[in-house]
């Protein structure tokens, strides 16, 4: 099954004209261009300590949106991740008040995860639900529960658990940036290599034709909406390491803007087309955004604003490169 | 006898209907206040903006191909902003909400252009559109509410004519008695239902498919828009932030009334029936003190429930039609 997700595949690799046909290496130049921008208007934008910051502060992003491509190569969409990242980040931080290792903590988190997704998939592929009302709906519940679980009181002040994912390596690199790095080289390799992540691409070009050649489709939705549940488990580590707390509008954005990391990445959002490696700089994009935005003073509140421009901008990209007609 | 229970299932209005008085005397039972005639029409106050969101909502998602439309809260936000900034810069209050009804509208068609006319999946243009309506409206008040609106214009939103509210019965009604006769009496409704069947087949009977699909989105915007207006009369002050959470209250509405998320099924009395219900569950929860955050969830439920539900009485009507394909 080879599910060409090039422009032009008859191109010679590597040749010049190749690498601008490539969604991702324009997204780069893009990346290239605002960090340009970003280090002439402000002083300290391009300190090796911002810059270390702003890979720090994507690890819930970037994990996420890892999980976010597949689903959205698949043809679906997740948008309940923040509120399942705020339950299993309340859990989390219970187990961590209550001393428990490192080890059950990452379990916990892992499989309250994959189950928070597997209901999603099961929602989606047997009940038949269009993934954006089904993921809509658990979100609600899931935001619910946290009120609930929360009741009016955030967590604050835990004691320093997972504090290791805060230590610098050689001084200067966060620790939890490897898990971006670990996660990535995985998906990638998923992606390109093993049968059900390219089960994955072909259900996302065409679930019926798929469905034909003998995948199984309902098996491949649920877990591919496992996988991302689990990512989130990872994410909501991540959160509390980075944070410390948890409060009640936890994730509330997350979802919003994983769907616009993975957007600017170039996947497609009919479905069929795209990687994870645009994913990723498309994390950074928007990250460096907010971080650029923060820097020259400009009010936090138009940072919105900007992320919805490119989301537009990328997807009519999409639609005017590939002259795709979606039914 | 077992036809006629089947007939009541699979007919979505009787099943809202039934749903009403199950609904109504459930909930007599947790307040005995509930079924009181006030009580019954000071209710429906809370569900005149849902209402009017839902209905575009519905003709939204009747458009079909996968229409849906995430900015009806932005542009309610957005709306009522421009609507608070117009008046105190001196516009007088009535031309201000004429004028944010038609730049609700106006933004409407802008997705509806992105949507139809540059082909681009509504999901992802109107959540692009939230963010940047919502944002402008955040930016331009400073994120504070903009209240001081003059006295008189608390009518719409708060005024009583023989005891019910002046939003439902100048508002809500008249525009559904109109949805009512456009869909059902003229060209331009029988044309939704046709581009929400299929493009091509609607192309080929003649019908202007991109001009419609635009017009659908900028009725939502439309409506968004007149929400703003009944909204920030309610709350005698626009906030930037009210439209949060509007746009799954409305997809809700409109699923739970029977219209089909595939396009080209759906009625306009059953979203407001679907109005109606969701609005008793929040009341009645009220009344038996149940914490606001569960009708989150509860609307969660409602939600997910209304479209299996729904799932299963379509591929029961739909056997047929797909035995001959």
């Amino acid at each position: 099954m080879t599910v060409s997700h090039d422009f032009n595949p008859g191109t010679k690799p590597f040749s010049m004209g190749y690498l601008l046909k490539r969604r991702e290496f324009i997204v780069f130049l893009l990346l290239i261009l605002e960090m340009a921008v970003f280090g002439i208007l402000t002083t300290g934008f391009l300190r090796i300590d911002n810059l270390m910051t702003i890979f720090q502060n994507s690890v819930d992003l970037a994990v996420i949106a890892a999980g976010m491509t597949l689903i959205m190569i698949m043809g679906g969409i997740d948008i309940s991740v923040g509120s399942l990242l705020g339950v299993i980040a309340i859990v989390v931080g219970w187990m961590i008040q209550a001393d428990l290792g490192a080890v059950p903590i990452i379990l916990a988190a892992l499989s309250i995860g994959a189950l928070g997704g597997t209901v999603n998939g099961l929602i989606v592929a047997y009940g038949k639900v269009p993934a954006i009302i089904a993921t809509l709906g658990t979100s609600n519940i899931l935001r619910a529960l946290i009120f609930g679980m929360l009741g009016g009181v955030w967590i604050t002040g835990l004691p320093p658990t997972v504090e290791f994912l805060n230590i610098r390596i050689f001084g200067w690199l966060p620790a939890v940036t490897l898990i971006i790095v670990i996660v990535y080289v995985i998906f990638w390799y998923f992606t390109k290599y093993i049968r059900l992540g390219r089960a994955i691409y072909a259900v996302g070009n065409n679930a019926e034709a798929s469905y034909l050649s003998g995948i199984n489709v309902g098996h491949v939705t649920v877990a591919a909406h496992a996988i991302i549940g689990a990512l989130t488990g990872i994410a909501a580590i991540s959160y509390i390491a980075r944070m410390g707390s948890v409060e009640m509008s936890v994730g509330l954005m997350l979802p919003l803007q994983a769907i616009a990391a993975t957007v600017i990445g170039g996947t497609s959002v009919t479905g069929g087309r795209g990687s994870v490696i645009g994913t990723l700089i498309g994390v950074l994009f928007i990250n460096i955004l907010q971080n650029g935005i923060l820097l020259l003073g400009v009010p936090s509140m138009m940072e919105w604003a900007i992320v919805g421009f490119f989301i537009i901008i990328s997807v009519s990209f999409d639609m005017l490169g590939t002259k795709k007609i979606i039914h | 006898m077992n036809s006629s229970i089947a007939k009541i299932f699979t007919n979505r209005s009787t099943f809202l209907g039934l749903l009403v008085v199950v609904l109504g005397f459930g909930l007599s039972f947790l307040s005995p206040y509930f079924l009181s005639i006030s009580n019954l029409l000071e209710m429906t106050q809370f569900g005149a903006v849902l209402a009017l969101l839902g209905l575009g909502q519905t003709l939204v998602i009747i458009g079909g191909r996968g229409g849906i439309d995430l900015s009806v809260g932005a542009v309610l936000s957005f709306s009522g902003v421009l609507m608070a900034l117009l008046y105190h810069a001196g516009v007088n209050i009535w031309p201000a909400a004429i004028i944010a009804i038609f730049i609700g509208g106006l933004l409407g068609c802008l997705n509806g252009f992105f949507v139809a006319v540059l082909n681009m999946p509504p999901l992802i243009v109107t959540l692009g559109t939230a963010y940047i309506f919502s944002s402008i409206s955040l930016v331009i008040t400073n994120g504070v509410p903009v209240s001081g609106f003059p006295a008189g214009f608390d009518f719409i939103g708060q005024g009583k004519i023989m005891g019910i509210p002046a939003q439902v019965l100048l508002i809500v009604i008249p525009v559904f008695m109109v949805m009512l006769w456009v869909i059902n009496k003229t060209t331009f409704g029988r044309w939704i239902y046709m581009v929400g069947v299929g493009d091509t087949a609607a192309r080929l009977a003649g019908i202007h498919v991109k001009k419609v699909r635009v017009m659908l989105y900028g009725i939502s915007g439309l409506l968004a828009g007149l929400g703003a207006v009944v909204m920030s009369s309610w709350l005698m002050a626009a906030k930037p932030d009210i439209g949060t959470g509007y746009d799954m209250q409305s997809i809700t509405v409109a699923v739970l009334g029977g219209t089909s998320m595939m396009g080209g099924e759906g009625s306009v009395s059953g979203t407001l029936l679907a109005v109606l219900i969701i609005t008793m569950i929040y009341n009645g929860m009220q009344l038996a003190n149940i914490t606001s955050v569960w009708q989150l969830a509860v609307m969660g439920i409602v939600l997910l429930c209304s479209i299996i539900a729904n799932n299963i009485f379509e591929s029961r009507s739909r056997q047929t039609v797909k035995k001959s394909k």
